[in-house]
């Protein structure tokens, strides 16, 4: 079931969405994968079309990873579209060290509860299991992620048979197409998460960006080939290079601290951003969560980023990658 | 006063474009074919909702919305905007035109009160019970045809209120109960939900000049909405300005 329908969507799509001032011309948007047969008269669950379309409304917001009910209070209060709910947040997994795994579903519930907002919650790559349990207690969204410690070194989950949506993340046009075709319905940058450090998620996007503006003018024949060298299926490459964008909502993530670098990713092409240890390693957790929210925004009004990145308190301590990173690099995990 | 005298004039019709499916709502307006031609104009500011003749509010997270509604000085502008304007609100947006909602955050939540309804939020259940059902609508163009109603963590309308200004509620569309996820949560299951005045199967209603949807036809390839939204809310309220 639920294997995507390709109906591509009818209008056309120029300009790759990169940059300022875009807020004027044709917007691209991601494709909606419905089921729509013309015969239908009855309804389907869990559809493609569904999935993605969930991560179409969270668009233009930002999703935050909150460790309690208290804490996913706060950013429901600050304006996030979206929790995820996890143990402890990747800058504390940093620090830690041992085997992250998925959080107890107690404490996931109690969030659930807590929230009107959609809850997500992580799962290890490849821990099918996992994403079953989640989503028996009814979770929005899964995300299979390599900031917990991965339990299959070859496989990701098979996305497709289950209801409930999946995000994962990518460094590169080739993984997201891997990822999309494993059935997920939304795509972040892997980034360097628990770091405070942006680096690594511009070097993502602007990596996705770079090769979906090549693919863009290239001929079948190269395609094909492009296709073989990022070992991407075909099908789902040429469906990007066509958009001009990932088929599939694209959201930041790894390493965002401020409301700059959130405005930041936006304006390099992103729909959207998660925070993870940004917000409640820093010093005024809401009103930093707020003014990261309005950054999203308004991330193409620098009189109103100037405003509202006043007065934030502390940053989270931002951390040097290099090979000495405790904790490893978390973005090689799950290829 | 018959259409074909009408002087074809620009429609500027604003989008919200705070968070959420904006993107989506201006490439199916780009796609309409009128006599009018449509002027898009996103909507963050005050000022750029002084522009618009009429707004629509799009699927997302209403209680972000309606937060960067406040952050952004846009609540009273509303306010006065549906007074005179119409608006078309499509899932959170039809939560933000409700009067009056159930499970909303702790605290509660701003409303704009354009709509006399009761609502509740993600009146189905979570996300795994979000749907795709076809939908018979009344007076869309080519009405025989269903439209594909895209249900995700969609709310539900749970009354209809006696309106201060008096105008009357049209139902557009019902949803068949037949059609309904059998998991639902608002309707029990040993109650009759084949009554036809049951609110709850309501998905589709217009008050005078405002439009609520709980589904997604911005996430169709049928812009048969938008432009029911067009000549049936925009225009004639133009009439009136007149």
């Amino acid at each position: 079931m639920a294997t995507p329908v390709h109906t591509p969507g009818g209008s056309p799509l120029p300009v790759p969405h990169h940059g300022v001032g875009n807020s004027t011309g044709t917007p691209v948007v991601a494709p909606t994968r419905s089921a729509h047969t013309k015969d239908v008269a009855s309804s389907s669950l869990g559809t493609f079309g569904v999935k993605s379309g969930l991560a179409q409304m969270l668009k233009g917001g930002v999703i935050m990873d909150v460790v309690n009910a208290e804490q996913a209070r706060i950013a429901e209060e600050a304006g996030a579209c979206a929790v995820m709910a996890l143990e402890r947040v990747p800058a504390d997994i940093r620090a830690q060290g041992g085997v992250a795994r998925m959080s107890d579903p107690k404490m996931i519930k109690e969030i659930v509860d807590a929230v009107t907002i959609p809850v997500m919650a992580k799962v290890r790559i490849g821990h099918f299991v996992e994403a079953q349990i989640l989503q028996a207690i009814g979770i929005d969204y899964i995300d299979e992620s390599e900031v917990l410690t991965p339990a299959d070194n070859e496989h990701h989950i098979n996305k497709h048979p289950f209801k409930v949506p999946f995000v994962c993340g990518a460094r590169n046009l080739g993984e997201a197409l891997r990822r999309i075709s494993e059935g997920a319905a939304f795509i972040r940058t892997k980034g360097e998460a628990g770091t405070g450090n942006v680096v690594e998620a511009v070097r993502h996007q602007r990596a996705v960006m770079g090769e979906i503006r090549k693919a863009s003018v290239m001929s079948e024949e190269e395609l094909y080939a492009l296709a073989k060298d990022i070992q991407a299926p075909f099908h789902l490459l040429k469906e990007t290079a066509r958009l001009k964008r990932l088929p599939v909502v694209n959201f930041a993530a790894g390493g965002i601290a401020t409301p700059a670098d959130a405005a930041l990713m936006m304006q390099l092409g992103c729909d959207g951003v998660f925070v993870g240890s940004g917000i409640f390693h820093s010093g005024d957790p809401a009103k930093r969560a707020r003014a990261i929210v309005q950054a999203v925004t308004h991330y193409n009004n620098p009189k109103i980023l100037s405003e509202i990145s006043e007065d934030l308190g502390e940053a989270m301590v931002g951390l040097t990658i290099d090979d000495s990173l405790k904790g490893g690099r978390m973005a090689s995990r799950g290829m | 006063m018959s259409d074909e005298q009408e002087p074809p004039r620009d429609l500027n019709v604003g989008i919200l474009a705070l968070q959420g499916a904006f993107a989506e709502h201006q490439v199916m307006l780009k796609k309409l074919n009128l006599r009018h031609r449509i002027v898009i104009i996103l909507v963050r500011t005050q000022e750029d909702l002084a522009k618009c003749d009429a707004l629509i509010i799009p699927g997302g997270e209403s209680t972000t919305i309606a937060l960067l509604a406040r952050l952004a000085g846009l609540l009273d502008p509303l306010h006065e905007f549906k007074k005179t304007k119409p608006i078309w609100g499509t899932c959170a947006g039809a939560i933000l035109l409700a009067e009056s909602v159930e499970n909303a955050k702790k605290g509660g939540q701003e409303l704009l009160n354009a709509i006399s309804i009761s609502i509740t939020r993600n009146g189905w259940g979570s996300q795994i019970e979000s749907f795709e059902a076809p939908l018979e609508v009344e007076g869309l163009r080519e009405s025989e045809r269903p439209f594909h109603g895209i249900f995700i963590r969609a709310p539900v309308i749970l009354s209809l209120n006696t309106s201060l200004t008096g105008e009357p509620i049209q139902i557009i569309s019902r949803i068949s109960t037949g059609l309904l996820p059998s998991s639902q949560t608002v309707v029990p299951t040993d109650e009759d939900d084949t009554d036809p005045r049951d609110p709850r199967t309501i998905v589709a209603l217009k008050q005078g000049r405002h439009l609520l949807t709980t589904f997604h036809p911005e996430l169709t390839k049928d812009n048969r909405f938008h432009e029911y939204f067009v000549t049936q809310c925009v225009i004639p309220s133009l009439r009136d300005h007149a």
